[in-house]
């Protein structure tokens, strides 16, 4: 019996060893991996309308030809920022928004090393459509190796929005709104460190996506004010049932920068320059569709801008007047006393 | 003195009542008569641009309702990239009003152009009450679009007593609107999102050691086992972009070798699969990103050192706004249990890369 069972652990052993092991296959050649896309399309189409145009990709590999799989899937939001999360379930049901039922592109592509291929696409919206916003990603795919424990695989996303005309739904309500830190993504109400942006967090609870626009004043104690008058730079929207942030830079800068051989602007938040203190925010936003009511938001806000120099000057200044206060006190104390003690010393002779 | 006083009380004694009473009415009349109007806002207020593309003359329908009842003789509309009435007045870019034709309009009606400038309508008639309660509506045509797409505009419109938009407001707003790109427009550097991947990468994309997969040799409970892989990406989207890992841990079969729900140490001897986006001493595998682009960075659970997690479809690394090329080094760990399943465990990790909308 003993014996059985040795043979047969050893042979499990065996077998385990030989799988652990076991080289895998290497991977046949793959296509490059290297591409260059458009990353965001927006249409306004009518219903009975289509529009046509066409899809830029670039393979960047110098030797291998790039070889994309396209595929639309439908997206939603990821939390209140901007990035997608892409339904890539092939089980996934569509969404209400959808626009798979309305776009054409081609199933895949194959580009020479550094060149361009320009594909067609097209956005068909029947004469029935309601008005509304729709929205699908059109995805690379470069493919996945043969081989090996951990395969890579790149992938390219095209967010294609359209905008049907009409009277839409438009509701966008005021969450929270005030000073805030890109870093942390949290508000901030009493700070050590000189907020760079406000960020104002709207709920839409449309049936369009939305981006507002309008501006933000900052005021100190004093009366002096600072206005964001653009306070959507980067177009960002509010996709429909998403709880959206959106930030916007106290000091905005903005610099040319060289981008693959094109000038581009980037931006980014500079120090603003705030003295300690307490401050009021006000927000003025608008938004709506094109021929639809033109709404307002409103919101107020505040916040402290205390750093710790500014306490540690605080305490010192404090405790100086305090010092000096004391000492002026005894001072005065003392020359009444030597005046009280002059004058009894006068009466006694 | 005392006697004055009583002398003076006997006089207004029989007015007492009526003095009260007159003032009481007095007050009311002048509360109901003389209620003072403040400026109200236009309400529903909206614009309709008939060809909502840059530079197009095209025509814009502005509708709103008038608050208050009083004559309006005029009514001044102020196109500015601000919609705020008490704010400079910045004219959108390459819009022309200047030779708008007023070709229709309803509700309150009556009125023609008094003048028109680059950025400015008056709208004049003689001072009439404001008859009814819905929507006005004015349409005028021969208007140049702004070329701005990238940023809204708005009318200022403010109502006025008098025939020339002078003199106090009476009821004041604004109302936005938005040129949308032309698809035909093909001088515009367009957004572009650069994406690579492989074991090695340029920094640029333009070059890549074309492997595609590890060989990570043999589980043993008693080591780690590593490897990394490279990406690059840049963008000159104003929304920044975004790159997600997709895909399933390491699996042979229905075993799954578990990846860490947060970001944890290497635990050798124990299932573990986990990936981060920095340089690790423990094991010693990864190096920090590469390039001078500050905001383009690894989110927060996939940058700490010695840390790995991996969750499907988590965003690994982002920018906010334009971004150069930036390289990031993704380092994988597996370890396993020494009761872990025989078998080739393989997975494919897909690196998406998108912008932010």
């Amino acid at each position: 019996m003993n014996i059985t069972k040795t043979i047969f652990v050893g042979a499990v052993v065996a077998i385990a060893g030989t799988l652990f092991a076991m080289p895998v296959e290497p991977a046949s050649a793959a296509s490059s991996a290297s591409l260059s896309i458009v990353p965001k399309k927006n249409y306004t189409v009518e219903p009975g309308k289509s529009v046509k145009d066409t899809l830029v990709i670039r393979n960047l590999d110098a030797d291998k030809e790039l070889e994309l799989q396209l595929n639309v899937v439908d997206f939603t939001f990821t939390d209140d920022g901007g990035t997608p999360k892409l339904l890539l379930d092939e089980d996934a049901p569509q969404t209400t928004w959808s626009l798979k039922p309305f776009l054409t592109v081609p199933k895949s592509v194959v580009i020479p090393p550094s060149t361009s291929k320009t594909l067609d696409m097209s956005v068909e919206i029947p004469v029935n459509q309601g008005a509304g916003s729709f929205y699908s990603a059109i995805v690379y795919s470069s493919g996945s190796p043969d081989g090996g424990n951990v395969g890579l695989s790149a992938s390219g996303v095209t967010l294609a929005f359209v905008n049907v005309p009409g009277d839409v739904r438009e509701d966008l309500q005021v969450e929270k709104f005030g000073a805030y830190n890109q870093s942390s993504r949290k508000y901030l109400y009493l700070t050590p460190n000189e907020p760079l942006a406000v960020a104002y967090t709207l709920k839409n609870a449309g049936n369009v996506v939305e981006a507002p626009v309008g501006s933000i004043t900052i005021s100190d104690l004093f009366g002096n004010k600072r206005n964001i008058s653009n306070i959507n730079p980067n177009e960002s929207l509010a996709l429909i049932g998403q709880t959206r942030t959106f930030t916007s830079c106290i000091e905005l800068e903005k610099e040319k920068v060289n981008f693959n051989g094109e000038e581009t602007e980037s931006s980014a938040c500079g120090v603003p320059g705030l003295w300690p203190g307490f401050y009021s925010l006000k927000l003025d936003a608008f938004y709506g569709q094109n021929g639809n009511r033109t709404q307002e938001i409103a919101a107020k806000s505040w916040f402290i801008y205390m750093p710790v120099w500014f306490i540690i000057l605080l305490v010192v200044v404090a405790v100086a007047i305090w010092y000096y206060t004391r000492k002026l006190i005894r001072k005065f104390k003392g020359a009444s006393r030597t005046r009280q003690a002059k004058k009894s010393s006068r009466r006694r002779r | 003195m005392k006697h004055r006083l009583f002398h003076l009380h006997g006089l207004v004694r029989p007015f007492h009542h009526v003095g009260s009473e007159t003032l009481i009415a007095i007050l009311i009349a002048l509360f109901l008569v003389v209620t003072p109007t403040g400026a109200k806002r236009f309400q529903e207020r909206s614009l309709y641009v008939l060809k909502n593309e840059p530079s197009a003359i095209t025509s814009h329908t502005t509708s709103f309702q008038y608050m208050s009842p009083d004559a309006v003789g005029s009514v001044e509309m102020l196109y500015c990239l601000d919609p705020i009435p008490y704010h400079p007045c910045v004219t959108p870019p390459g819009l022309d009003v200047s030779g708008a034709t007023l070709s229709g309009q309803s509700g309150e009606t009556g009125f023609s152009i008094r003048s028109a400038s680059t950025n400015r309508i008056v709208l004049t008639r003689l001072p009439a009450f404001i008859s009814g309660t819905g929507n006005s509506s004015y349409t005028f045509d021969n208007i140049r679009n702004p070329t701005v797409t990238s940023e809204a505009f708005a009318i200022r419109l403010k109502s006025h007593a008098s025939t020339n938009a002078s003199g106090p407001q009476i009821d004041f707003g604004s109302v936005r609107g938005q040129i949308s790109k032309s698809i035909e427009i093909a001088t515009q550097v367009p957004p572009m999102l650069i994406f690579c991947l492989a074991e090695e990468v340029a920094d640029n994309c333009e070059s890549t050691n074309e492997n595609y997969y590890a060989e990570l040799g043999e589980l043993n409970p008693r080591s780690t086992l590593k490897t990394q892989s490279q990406m690059a990406i840049g963008t000159n989207a104003s929304g920044g972009f975004a790159i997600t890992a997709n895909g399933g841990p390491p699996s042979a079969g229905t075993n799954t070798i578990a990846a860490s729900k947060t970001p944890t140490a290497s635990q050798p001897g124990r299932n573990q699969f986990g990936i981060n986006l920095v340089e690790n001493t423990s094991p010693a595998v990864g190096s920090d990103p590469e390039g001078v682009w500050t905001n383009a960075v690894p989110s927060p659970d996939y940058n700490a050192t010695n840390k790995y997690k991996y969750v499907p479809g988590d965003v690994v690394a982002f920018s906010p706004n334009v971004s150069l090329m930036k390289k990031f080094t993704v380092s994988y760990i597996i370890n396993s249990d020494p009761n872990l399943r025989p078998g080739v465990y393989t997975t494919t990790i897909v690196y998406v890369a998108s912008g932010q909308f």
